[in-house]
């Protein structure tokens, strides 16, 4: 009797003194958020990881590129989420989940670029972590966000500028819609900023100053800068490090990878894989076969003298006795296919344009011709201004065939209208998520939608 | 067999027994005035003895209970006549008058369900003194129908309790509601409790096999069940504190009785399932689907010119021209026909039960084995169960209960999803799409013969249940109980997509080994007082619980095989390999104070503190108080003689539960994640970190206010009683990701910030319809109705694929979210949408908050029938008044070039003047473009002749010459009927997520129909 009530009142007490620390439980493959970069370690952990959110599906793995392929003329989607449809047919509804979600993935890498902007500067450097990296790993944050922007602005017009982190609930970023010249300062802002601190070195995977100048050239290109898009794509051209590789699939087929075709690719391997090839390839070879060349793009690649040796970015399968033609660009059954951002023979044709542009038209021949060599195919015929920017448009189109340039080339140059027969130029920008409208006051919804 | 255990188990209580019949003389002599009434208490039908009756002494505390072979022996000094009162769980309570002589009781088989023990939290209580709201079932209503896990087999058993079965795989999990659905985010499955041990009722399941989830609860044997109490109202919740508010499900598995001798029984049937053919799709016939395979390609083409589609290269044109042949040329293939089966279910259980003076046990062993009605998948479970209790000395009590089982799966793909599903591949190739051709396959489906053939995915899991405990009596009426259990699950899965499996000549095969292992352990300690003075009794607990629970995975991928001979990761090319860890605490105080004054009027508290691991550190602590009070008017003296009033009480209770399923272990912290990877140099992965999620130091679990009203009664001396309860359920503090604007890198973070309210009436009745020695009809009804409204939620929140679920204050949960089709343009063809813009087009703001997923009422209805030898039990059960989305018609009505249609696609508009539902076929505009459209929204209202059990009983004399106490021959049919407006089944859901409930059918085998034939025997 006493013993019991001795063990009890024993149980009692141990139980209650070891409340507070039985009730403290944490996870072990995640830190709490107050302690995330805190030396050059954490600092460089951290910058990957922005990398690792800019080639996820929901970015460049897939879902945004999507956004320009279906709009394009090269690449629609015939698969079971018929709502993608929307976009080859211009008539987008601000609920169609591909749009929330580029939105979300873009945003997400801002936050990580903000992140390291704020916590990596007042670092102290070591003899490990030391400035040069420190300086890298700052400018590398300003491209990501650069691009991001740039992204950004290029598919929904000005958006809200988010420039440092959110790390609590509490303090959620509370800002207008910047106006389109805005966002676009904002890229050039910080590409500027990244050219100051990047190494002048080759990484295809990541961004060096190079990769900053490659950005930097597109994105003069959509300002209609021609002398600067002229003077950095020069940069890059005139750089041994970058070749155009012979045959055209010599950048991607078996296997292909970091080739000195590549200015900026992302790199993926079978832990961190690319969705296109599942998306691209049909039953039999692993995929689903949902997103596929269009009629068009088919016959012009197929076309000897137009596609050339180009014809290898599509392969044949034969359904149900039906022959049809799927993408190949993306291929690898593990998802290591690269996401090929930059590739050089982009600043060949940024730089044909630009001089075609400026009435450098001997220039703008040249480049566009290497393009063309390359590809297997006789230059060019075309000799007045117009026609010549026409064979770039044409020549871009075939080139770029499954990469995410087609619709934006047609926008930026005013042609989307008469190509793909839009009916307003409301549709040249997409509409803003219509969850992010639900959720936030100071966002508003572009014209049209 | 039998002769052998009771030699071998009662050989020392037995010697006891006969030295207390040889004392009893001198003992009755010793005191002059005693007098000794001795009798024998039997079942009244078969004269079976009963042993651990007890018989009373009317107006006296002199209680005995009856000894192993039914019999009882009552000292007491006053005269005869005596009136003796017998008590035995599932009989009737009688009084007899007895004179002195020996004495033989006979007990008829009970109707009267008040003087049921009912098992409450941390503690029993009798049914007459409840003052909360409690269901009991007992055992012959979960171990009958081929389903797994025995909470299948509740559907329509008890009001309140809403148990639907979304898909027709064996062992997989079920959605069970008790009064309604009370989360958005987090679970709103009650707590399962089974002897005390707190069981996991989260699937392991890691592989993504598109639909369902298996249920942890198949590691059960249904046949070690003894009885099932379901906990309602916050009186009966409550003291579950955080965990409650979804109802509570108590378990209690056979334990055997004291003074009972060994009685051996044997269960064995077999039987098979089969396809009720009115649930599965109604495919068109080759030349048919040929036919509309032109008819949409030229349409289109006539749309939209650039397509280049005309009747010059539709597809179905003479072979000779390049085509596939004329549509008349085509055969029909029928797939759903070679992947259904008839599947052989087969149930064996052999049990042990007795006891002796001081010990008590139960052995019981099963093997069970559920082919579904498709190919490949099979569930089945071999499973050992020890009870033991034992007095170790006079005060002090020990005990174990114990359950081990093994639990296998042969699974498949199937729900949403187009790769590698079995069933989705079978309804969803064309049918003039040939079974072997090289690619009989579209849609991004699998050639289903190849699947069938090479399907090799299957789970272990191995389930330890069990609890220790010491109970100790203190002082008269105060015991100290303590306990330690453990629940753990050993989780086992495996895959290997071989090389023409989709998925596997992907990868040049790929295997998946994942292992979970999940294990809670709980340490309890309990304080109870019972004493009763005069007319005042008086019940308190007090105790406190020490709860962990870790769940750890590991799980490795290897792809690139040498070929399909070789299946282990090791053999793979390139592996890659994952872990996971997690853990959540909970320590608890806990308190109940029960008091009554003359069984008359009652007066019950309650109150539980929950610290969690999981809350934010400005909320750890949660209290859930509860109160309520009982009146039983029928012992009230204006009623003691109201003949045919034979109970009525009224009830009333109000209190706080929550609900903490959902909130994963470290929700309330802000965090990072590792494993968010990218490489400095081309070909070289390093190590990268991410914001995780946005972490919130104020969450806490969600809270449910809950009042209930009720009443019991019982009419004409038992033989009909009835139960109403209605009740409003008001829940706070909801648990929803608050979406957060993207702009800040994040989507949404977890607070508190929705309410719910759910109100609702439940009804049943039972009576004794006729009762003569040969004949008796007894009836059990039961109806329920539940209202479930969202009262606030700030941001409206979509769910699944295409948004087809809306969640939005003002509306229940689950909402569907659809454009509405009002109809066919008759003149085009073209599909009229409400709001639809003058050019035909329809943008977000045009679709409504359409149909309700949750029934207005359900039930069920049994008939139990016996006649002699014979015994037949009907249970029907029903649903009305809610809708179902079927994805099954919105994948089948479509582009008939690329896969299956249904027969409705024949309804079709074709010519102007055409009256239909059916727009004109055509890939070109609205009319098969919009996902979302109330088209494919049906009444899913149903009635369902869920189970049919038909039994012979041999008579005594033939079980006699058998040496065998009772042999019972039986029929169960389970689904044999179905009415319902539904085309497919109309329980059926895409997944096991419970915001995907009113999307059914796609992927999905319905549920099947079952015969089995069996026997059971006590020797």
């Amino acid at each position: 009797m006493k013993k019991t009530t001795y063990l009890i009142l024993g149980v009692l007490a141990l139980a209650t003194a070891s409340c507070k620390k039985f009730l403290d439980v944490n996870p072990v493959d995640q830190v709490s958020d107050s302690q995330t970069i805190f030396d050059g370690n954490s600092a460089q952990t951290a910058v990957r990881g922005i990398y690792n959110s800019l080639e996820s599906n929901n970015y460049y793995g897939y879902t945004f590129q999507t956004l320009g392929f279906f709009s394009g003329d090269n690449i629609k989607y015939v698969g079971s989420q018929t709502v993608n449809q929307q976009l080859t047919n211009h008539d987008v509804s601000s609920d169609l989940a591909a749009i929330n979600t580029s939105w979300a993935a873009i945003y997400t890498v801002i936050n990580q670029a903000n992140n390291v902007l704020a916590k990596v500067p007042p670092l102290a450097t070591t003899a490990t972590f030391t400035p040069a990296l420190k300086n890298q790993l700052i400018g590398e944050a300003y491209f990501l966000r650069a691009l991001s922007y740039f992204d950004l602005a290029r598919t929904w017009g000005g958006v809200q500028l988010v420039l440092t982190p959110t790390t609590a609930a509490s303090s959620l970023p509370n800002v207008k819609r910047s106006s389109l010249a805005a966002t676009y300062a904002q890229v050039l802002s910080d590409l500027t900023q990244a050219e100051a601190l990047l190494p002048n070195t080759t990484n295809r995977i990541r961004a060096t100053l190079k990769t900053a100048y490659a950005l930097h050239a597109r994105y003069a290109l959509y300002q209609q800068d021609w002398p600067t898009a002229i003077s950095y794509a020069t940069k890059l051209i005139n750089d041994n490090n970058y070749k155009l590789v012979t045959p055209y699939s010599g950048f991607f087929a078996n296997n292909a990878a970091n080739t000195s075709e590549s200015v900026f690719e992302l790199y993926y391997n079978t832990t961190v894989t690319n969705e296109e090839a599942s998306q691209w390839q049909p039953s039999g070879n692993g995929g689903v076969g949902w997103v596929v060349p269009t009629s068009s793009i088919v016959s012009l690649l197929l076309d000897p003298t137009v596609g050339g040796n180009r014809s290898a970015l599509i392969e044949t399968v034969v359904s149900q006795g039906v022959t049809s033609y799927f993408g190949n660009l993306y291929y690898r059954t593990a998802g290591t296919d690269p996401a090929y951002l930059i590739r050089i023979s982009e600043l060949y044709l940024i730089r044909a344009e630009a001089e075609a542009e400026t009435g450098d038209l001997t220039d703008a021949t040249t480049d566009l011709n290497a393009i063309r060599t390359r590809a297997g195919i006789a230059p060019t015929t075309a000799t007045t201004q117009s026609d010549l920017l026409l064979a770039i448009e044409n020549e871009n189109r075939v080139e770029f065939a499954f990469e995410d340039h087609r619709w934006y080339d047609l926008v930026r140059t005013g042609r989307a209208q008469a190509v793909l027969g839009l009916t307003s130029t409301d549709q040249l920008l997409l509409p803003v998520p219509y969850s992010q409208l639900q959720v936030d006051p100071n966002l508003t919804q572009n014209p049209g939608y | 067999m039998e002769i052998f255990l009771h030699a071998k188990l009662t050989r020392v209580p037995l010697i006891y027994f006969y030295l207390a019949v040889l004392l009893l003389p001198f003992a009755a002599a010793a005191q002059n005035e005693t007098h000794t009434i001795t009798g024998t208490v039997e079942d009244a039908g078969n004269h079976q003895t009963l042993p651990g009756a007890t018989v009373t002494l009317k107006g006296t505390k002199n209680v005995v209970a009856t000894n192993k072979s039914g019999k009882f022996t009552l000292n007491t000094t006053q005269s005869p006549p005596y009136v003796l009162v017998v008590n035995y769980i599932g009989y009737d309570r009688t009084e007899v008058t007895a004179t002195g002589d020996a004495i033989t009781i006979g007990l008829k088989t009970g109707n009267n369900q008040l003087n049921d023990v009912v098992v409450v939290g941390y503690g029993t209580q009798k049914k007459e003194d409840l003052t909360g709201s409690v269901a009991k079932i007992n055992d012959a209503d979960v171990n009958k129908i081929p389903v797994g896990s025995f909470d299948a087999q509740l559907q329509g058993t008890a009001a309140g309790l809403q148990v639907t079965n979304p898909s027709g795989v064996p062992g997989q999990s079920i959605f069970v509601r008790v009064r309604g659905t009370t989360s958005i985010n987090s679970s709103s499955d009650p707590l399962y409790v089974v002897d005390g041990v707190f069981l996991n009722n989260t699937s392991l399941q890691t592989l993504s096999l598109g639909g369902g989830s298996t249920s942890p609860l198949a590691d059960i044997n249904p046949a070690d069940i003894e009885s099932i109490d379901v906990l309602k109202d916050a009186a009966a919740t409550a003291i579950y504190g955080s965990r409650g508010a979804n109802g509570v499900v108590l378990v209690t598995t056979k334990h055997g009785a004291y003074n009972n001798k060994p009685r051996v029984t044997l269960d064995i049937s077999g039987g098979w399932v089969q396809a009720d053919r009115s649930t599965l799709p109604k495919l068109v016939t080759g030349p048919q689907g040929a036919e509309l395979a032109n008819e949409y390609w030229v349409n289109s083409g006539i749309d939209n010119p650039a397509l280049n589609q005309t009747v010059a290269n539709e597809p179905f044109r003479p072979v000779a021209d390049g085509g596939l042949g004329t549509p008349d040329q085509q055969q029909t293939f029928d797939r759903i026909d070679d992947l259904l089966r008839h599947g052989g279910v087969q149930d064996y259980n052999v049990g042990i039960q007795g006891g002796s003076d001081n010990t008590k046990y139960y052995v019981g062993a099963g093997y069970t084995d559920q082919n579904a009605l498709i190919q490949v998948l099979d569930f089945s479970r071999e499973s050992l169960k020890f009870n033991f209790d034992t007095k170790v000395s006079k005060n002090v009590t020990i005990g174990v209960s114990n359950e081990i089982s093994r639990s296998y799966r042969s699974q498949a793909f199937d729900g949403d999803g187009p790769s590698v599903n079995l069933w989705n591949s079978a309804i969803s190739t064309a049918t003039y799409t040939p079974k072997y051709a090289a690619n009989g396959t579209s849609n991004g489906t699998d050639n289903i013969y190849i699947l069938m053939a090479n399907y090799d995915v299957h789970t272990i899991s191995l389930r330890e249940v069990g609890n220790v405990y010491a109970e100790a009596k203190i002082i008269d009426g105060l015991k100290f109980k303590t306990s330690f259990s453990v629940d753990y699950d050993n989780y086992d899965e495996s895959a290997y997509w071989d090389t023409e499996t989709s998925i596997g000549k992907a990868n040049n095969g790929e295997a998946i080994s994942a292992l979970t292992q999940n294990s809670t352990w709980t340490n309890e300690q309990t304080l109870t007082y019972q004493k009763d003075f005069g007319i005042h009794h008086l019940n308190f607990l007090l105790g406190n619980s020490f709860q962990s629970n870790t769940d750890a995975l590991t799980s490795a991928t290897g792809t690139q095989f040498a070929n399909d001979a070789y299946r282990d990761i090791s053999s793979a090319a390139v592996r890659t390999a994952t872990q996971t860890w997690t853990k959540a605490t909970l320590a608890s105080f806990f308190g109940r104070f029960d008091y009554n004054i003359a069984s008359k009027y009652y007066f019950d508290a309650s109150v539980r503190a929950d610290g969690s691991s999981k809350f934010g550190v400005n909320n750890q602590w949660g209290y859930f108080p509860a109160f309520s009070v009982a009146w039983r008017l029928k012992q009230e003296s204006f009623l003691q003689n109201v003949n045919w009033l034979s109970d009525l009480k009224f009830r009333a209770s109000y209190g706080i539960t929550g609900n903490q399923a959902g909130l994963t272990n470290f929700a309330a912290k802000g965090l990072w994640n590792g494993g968010s990877g990218y490489a400095d140099v081309y070909g070289t992965p390093a190590p990268g970190t991410a914001p995780y999620q946005l972490g919130n130091p104020n969450l806490k679990w969600e809270q449910t206010a809950q009042t209930d009203l009720g009443f019991d009664a019982a009419f004409l001396n038992n033989r009909i009683s009835v139960t109403f309860d209605v009740y409003d359920k008001q829940t706070t503090d909801l648990l929803v990701l608050d979406p957060v604007p993207e702009i800040s890198g994040f989507s949404n973070y977890y607070t508190n910030d929705a309410a719910m309210s759910n109100k609702g009436y439940e009804f049943a009745i039972n009576s004794v319809n006729i009762h003569t020695d040969k004949f008796t009809w007894s009836t059990g009804f039961n109806i329920s109705g539940n209202k479930n409204l969202i009262t606030k939620l700030n941001t409206p929140i979509t769910d699944y694929t295409r948004n087809w679920v809306i969640m939005q204050q003002g509306y229940p949960m689950n909402s569907f979210w659809l454009y509405q089709q009002t109809g066919v343009n008759p003149q085009t063809g073209a599909v009229i949408f409400a709001g639809q813009s003058a050019n035909g087009t329809v943008t977000a703001a045009d679709r409504k908050i359409i149909g309700s997923v949750y029934p207005k009422g359900y039930g069920g209805i049994t008939n139990t029938f016996a006649y002699k030898n014979f015994d037949l039990s009907i249970l029907f059960t029903y649903q009305f008044g809610n809708d179902e989305l079927n994805l099954n018609r919105y994948f089948r009505e479509r582009n008939p070039s690329s896969g299956a249609v249904d027969t409705y696609v024949l309804n079709a508009w074709t010519t102007p003047g055409q009256i239909t539902d059916i727009p004109r076929l055509t890939s070109v505009g609205n009319n098969y473009g919009i996902d979302n459209s109330t088209r494919y929204l049906e009444n899913a209202s149903f009635l369902r002749l869920k189970e049919l059990n038909f039994g012979y009983t041999l008579p005594q004399s033939v079980a006699q010459v058998l040496t065998v106490q009772k042999v019972r021959l039986y029929f169960v049919g389970a689904n044999l009927f179905l009415w319902t407006k539904y085309t497919g089944d109309p329980e059926s859901s895409v997944t096991a997520d419970p915001n995907a409930q009113g999307l059914g059918s796609f992927g999905v085998p319905p549920q099947p129909k079952s015969f089995q034939f069996g026997i059971n025997a006590t020797l």
